[in-house]
């Protein structure tokens, strides 16, 4: 079987789509990919911005409404969800296989 | 300059600076142009909630900078390569569109025989006052010097259109070589 060419996904890309489970707006994502990577990823501004441009772009996230006049909100969309699935399944491989390997 | 107690508060044909308290600052700049006041707003927002303050740019400016405004916040607008090297493929983009724009006006000058290249080798062609040329002294003078800029203007103005897709392919050349080396990640 052919791999989804957008696999694998980068580590914050990862991290904003599981934040985006729940809708949030642009700071709230940072926050909570710090938070989801135990303060491993840290995102600055243009780098989430240009993230989340690009995220909309695949149509992996969507904007939803919002009360915020300012801010946009997103959440994931169901090819969003398909896409982070499949990367949890490549890398519960890899540990599976690494687990298997290191006994 | 922050240090040397110039604030930078904008820019209009160039940078304007204002006298202040020497500080410590930092002051980066984004490049992005909006569809949307809504977006432009949106993208505002994002960089105000994460310590940063807009100091200059409009939602078509392109040109975007923002100051640190928070004590513990970040130290730059990009926390990877990719993104910081992704800014300067933004900026060559948008050269390459402004030098494409004046190929067609360029091609139109050609094809319509608006250029007048016998002048290039021969000036005179361009100046039509009658018998200019049989004058002499004070009266040939002050004919020669009022009708030389409408003589440029007719010879040599078009020259501009490819003097600026040169200059803008320039820049987009030099921002692509910048897009380059960030993502090889030298500096």
């Amino acid at each position: 079987m052919k791999r989804d060419k957008h696999l694998p996904l980068t580590e914050t890309v990862y991290y904003i789509l599981l934040a985006l489970k729940e809708p949030a707006h642009g700071y709230l994502i940072m926050q909570k990919v710090e938070e989801l990577s135990g303060g491993q990823v840290r995102m600055a501004a243009g780098t989430l911005y240009g993230a989340v441009e690009n995220l909309l772009k695949l149509q992996f996230i969507e904007p939803v409404a919002s009360e915020d006049s300012r801010r946009k909100v997103y959440v994931i969309t169901a090819q969003g969800m398909d896409i982070l699935r499949l990367d949890f399944e490549r890398m519960n491989h890899m540990i599976e296989v690494t687990k298997a390997a290191l006994r | 300059m922050a240090r040397q107690g110039y604030a930078f508060t904008g820019k209009s044909f160039g940078y304007v600076f204002q006298l202040a308290q020497p500080e410590n600052t930092v002051i980066k700049m984004d490049y992005r142009k909006f569809r949307k006041q809504a977006d432009f707003e949106d993208y505002r927002a994002l960089f105000e909630d994460s310590g940063w303050r807009h100091l200059s740019g409009t939602k078509s400016s392109g040109y975007q900078y923002f100051k640190k405004a928070a004590e513990n916040g970040d130290e730059d607008i990009f926390s990877d390569v990719d993104s910081k090297a992704a800014r300067y493929k933004r900026l060559s983009d948008m050269w390459i569109s402004l030098a494409s724009a004046f190929i067609p006006i360029f091609a139109v000058l050609i094809s319509t025989g608006s250029i007048n290249s016998a002048a290039l080798f021969n000036p005179k062609l361009l100046y039509y006052t009658p018998g200019l040329w049989e004058q002499s002294g004070a009266a040939f003078w002050r004919s020669f010097l009022f009708e030389t800029p409408f003589a440029v203007g007719r010879g040599f103005i078009w020259l501009l259109i490819p003097a600026m897709i040169i200059l803008y392919a320039l820049f987009a050349f030099k921002a692509n070589q910048q897009y380059k080396r960030t993502h090889e990640g030298i500096r």
